[in-house]
């Protein structure tokens, strides 16, 4: 919240729009187990990964998320053992393809989830968040606002009565043993958070808090006519999306064994929906240039 | 909702349209000088009206507050001055309903043309400002932009006029820069002044504020005040300030008043209040001459054996240091001797009590250096400032001479292994349920008995108060026992972060006192403050530390003598 908004998709959208859309896909991703809609969400994740955070970084994320996808894939047939085609035996165990495979689509679905989650938290950063929220619960937010606040201070404090403590018991030996020194702090600690929650809570009270039967809201997003058109084009596309996932979905079978895949022209469309944000991206970063 | 309080007087925040073109501008041009109709128009009516007003804490024998009659007219910039315990804060929080304490009230009092508590709470809420001492507790949320809202959204103050309350009281105070910053970002003085603007946000007629700049440096302290001025004489809100350190203030204020075992008078003579008292008062008066040539004659070694007491913790020497015979004292004695005694091998030492040598230290990889190459020689048996501006190294400098951190680069010696570290904020230090456990938590581990803490709380004013928790004691008085606590540990080497915020005259001087006789008696003292009318009177040398390096090392009077600006 400290930096002013990050120039990328949906950046100036109100906030509901990207919540819609991420809502969608990461649903998308999770409900359609077929080889290829997690491919090509996991190639949107992807795409929009580097396009944020640059190319290296996202390959370097991929050096613990491509060895995750290979032990899924790896350890599932040892759980569940069906399919036909049979690879090779551990002892008496069959190991089947099609479990293997099973297991690399859920391992790739794993790893989706978490970019296009990492994805949400760029296109979604916290106050917009709490815009959304806000007003429909105004309460909430301020409470997630006051939280969002002391976890920072109860940091430096603690730091502070450690830092007093252990120079105190330095060079006298053990003055305060160690294993009770994290416990005084933390009693410490206590004592000092809820001498300063009174005080804050007389300057909520004289700012007049719970004053009115219902409080406002200084919310920064404003949803307009622009917002309900694009939200309402986004669910639309939705719904086509969900339909062809279900059919894809639909037509594909791991068990017992491995469908064929055919090209199909719903899978455009499908490509098309995981690249909004590339390509909101891009348009958003090059009206400048 | 917020029309109904504002009565024939327009309220503050609220800038008249002939203004509100230069509200926007970086500048705004200030019309105090030429007579504001708003300034005129407040000068008929009385803000304040207490006719007999006493207040007793509940289960209290006597009343804090004793019969006061006090007027204070609208559009005043009024000074409550007052020690520490005289009841200041009683009587702001009295006037303001929703934070009045507990206890039993007599008399009369008006505020803003209205009896106490009859005032509807949106318009109690509005009408009266509150600006409390602590820049930290009275924040609730966590970004500015939050917080100059929280207000207008507790009173359901509809967007649209929230949001142009909002805008104009930014652009009064300038905070465009730092509106999107999250408040914990900011420095101390912009907290506080953060939490002057979202009060003003509210409009309100009256600000009541209790030790405003007590936790701040002495520039924010500035800053803060000029902008209180503004809001004073531009929007015509009356000002209350409760002090216990009124110097700063008296060039900005139009009266004051003091409060005196529980009745408050008019001060006669205001430029009075600007007046720096002396912290070493009767025989230590001539401290300024007297004092300097011993210590820098001898390095303080001879003067520290001399003026070592040999009675136990009570030994407070208040007869001058020469009229003791040094040979009296037997530095092997100090083991039962008073706290004030650190190793007897610290007094006879030459060697620096802490020396860093091209010394580099950052707290990150990706982090800036704090300190850059940074030589720095602090003598034995002296009390040494560092002083600078925020975030110039101070508290770093000091962990690290307290062995929490370790430099990057460069090397440091400390002579003394045992240490202690008082830290800005003193309830850091405070772990047991009565004063008289606190002060004995480390003191019996490095020696010190219950004489010596009897002793220790003797001198520091504590006596009366050792069956009392630590956090019902004042702030001075906290600052007071946390002192105390970490003597009472016999350091050889005391760092303290801003020992003297929050002190008000008595404490100063108790504090002033027992440093003095703490580096007299062989302790090495470094301590870190913004307090330049402390170092003037208090300390031996002083370094300014700028940019990551010591930018001078001097003793007093030399620095002070040849600074143009940085004087107190």
């Amino acid at each position: 919240m400290n930096a002013p908004d990050r120039i990328t998709a949906f950046a100036t959208a109100h906030p509901a729009v990207p919540a819609a859309y991420l809502t969608v896909t990461l649903g998308l991703t999770m409900f359609s187990v077929q080889p290829v809609l997690i491919a090509l969400s996991l190639a949107g994740a992807l795409v929009y990964g580097s396009c944020l955070r640059g190319l290296a970084s996202v390959l370097a994320a991929l050096r613990w998320q491509l060895p995750l996808i290979a032990l899924i894939a790896l350890v599932n047939p040892l759980f569940s053992a069906a399919g036909l085609t049979e690879v090779f035996r551990i002892g008496p165990r069959a190991i089947y393809l099609e479990s293997i495979w099973y297991g690399c689509a859920m391992g790739g679905l794993l790893v989706t989830s978490a970019l296009w989650f990492q994805a949400a938290a760029e296109l979604l950063p916290f106050d917009r968040v709490m815009a959304l929220a806000g007003n429909a619960a105004p309460v909430v937010a301020l409470m997630v606002s006051m939280v969002m606040r002391l976890i920072p201070r109860f940091m430096r404090q603690g730091r502070s009565i450690l830092t007093v403590q252990g120079v105190v018991s330095r060079g006298r030996g053990s003055l305060v043993a160690s294993t009770r020194s994290r416990l005084r702090a933390s009693s410490v600690l206590m004592g000092w958070a809820m001498e300063d929650s009174l005080e804050t809570a007389d300057a909520m009270r004289a700012r007049g808090w719970g004053v009115a039967r219902r409080r406002t809201t200084y919310a920064r997003h404003r949803f307009t006519g622009a917002d309900a058109l694009r939200l309402l084009a986004l669910l639309a596309a939705a719904a086509a999306m969900v339909g062809l996932a279900w059919l894809a979905s639909s037509q594909y079978r791991f068990f017992p064994t491995m469908s064929a895949l055919v090209p199909w022209w719903g899978y455009v469309p499908y490509a098309l929906w995981m690249l909004v944000p590339t390509a909101l991206h891009v348009y958003e970063r090059g009206r400048f240039a | 909702m917020r029309g109904e309080n504002r009565g024939s007087v327009p309220p503050c925040g609220q800038v008249p349209p002939d203004r509100s073109g230069s509200t926007s501008g970086a500048g705004f041009a200030s019309p105090h000088g030429q007579a504001s109709p708003i300034a005129e128009h407040n000068a008929t009516g009385e803000t304040i009206h207490i006719s007999g007003l006493s207040f007793t804490y509940p289960g209290a024998a006597s009343p804090v507050l004793h019969g006061l009659d006090w007027t204070v007219p609208a559009g005043a910039f009024a000074l409550v001055v007052g020690g520490t315990g005289s009841g200041k804060s009683t009587l702001l929080s009295l006037l303001k309903p929703e934070i009045a304490p507990a206890g039993v009230r007599t008399g009369d009092a008006r505020v803003l043309g209205e009896p106490l508590g009859s005032l509807a709470p949106a318009a109690s809420a509005s009408g009266i400002g509150y600006v409390f001492q602590n820049p930290d507790n009275q924040l609730v949320c966590e970004s500015v932009w939050h917080e100059m809202a929280f207000g207008l959204e507790n009173l359901g103050v509809p967007q649209g006029e929230m949001r142009r309350l909002v805008a104009e009281t930014s652009y009064f105070f300038g905070m465009e820069d730092w509106f999107r910053s999250r408040t914990d970002t900011l420095s101390g003085g912009r907290k506080q002044l953060l939490a002057l603007a979202s009060v003003l946000v509210m409009q309100p007629r009256l600000l009541l504020l209790d030790e405003p700049t007590a936790q701040l440096d002495p520039i924010a302290e500035r800053t803060f005040l000029h902008a209180l001025f503004r809001v004073n004489r531009e929007l015509g809100c009356t000002v209350v300030v409760a002090t216990h350190r009124p110097q700063a203030m008296v060039p900005y204020a139009t009266c004051a008043f003091e409060l005196k075992e529980g009745r408050i008078g008019p001060v006669a003579d205001i430029s009075a209040l600007e007046e720096r008292p002396a912290l070493f008062e009767g025989d230590n008066v001539a401290r300024g001459g007297g004092r300097q040539d011993a210590a820098s004659a001898c390095g303080a070694a001879d003067v520290g054996a001399s003026s070592v007491s040999g009675t136990v913790g009570a030994g407070i020497p208040s007869a001058p240091a020469a009229s003791r015979p040094p040979a009296a004292v037997n530095p092997q004695r100090s083991e039962q001797a008073s706290p004030f005694q650190a190793f007897a091998n610290t007094r006879r030492r030459a060697q620096p009590a802490v020396r860093l040598a091209r010394a580099w230290f950052r707290y990150g990889r990706d982090a800036d250096w704090v300190l850059r190459n940074l030589d720095l020689t602090v003598a034995p048996g002296r009390i040494h400032a560092l002083v600078g501006g925020n975030g110039s190294g101070k508290s770093t400098l000091l962990s690290l001479m307290a062995g929490a951190r370790t430099l990057s680069k460069g090397s440091l010696s400390c002579a003394a292994s045992a240490r202690a570290l008082l830290p800005q904020d003193p309830r850091a230090v405070f772990a047991e349920e009565t004063v008289a456990d606190e002060l004995m938590e480390w003191a019996r581990m490095a020696g010190c008995g219950q004489r010596s803490a009897d002793a220790m709380a003797d001198r520091m004013g504590l006596a009366d108060l050792m069956a009392l928790h630590p956090y019902d004691l004042s702030g001075g008085q906290q600052q007071l026992l946390a002192l105390a606590k970490l003597t009472l540990t016999r350091p050889g080497l005391l760092l303290l972060d801003e020992p003297s915020k929050g002190l008000d005259l008595a404490a100063r001087r108790t504090v002033a006192r027992l440093l003095r006789e703490l580096a007299d008696a062989g302790t090495d003292i470094v301590l870190a403050t913004h307090d330049l009318d402390f170092v003037s009177q208090v300390v031996d040398d002083v370094s300014m530390v700028f940019d990551g390096e010591i930018a001078c090392t001097s003793p007093r009077e030399e620095f002070f003598a040849g600074n143009v600006y940085y004087r107190p």
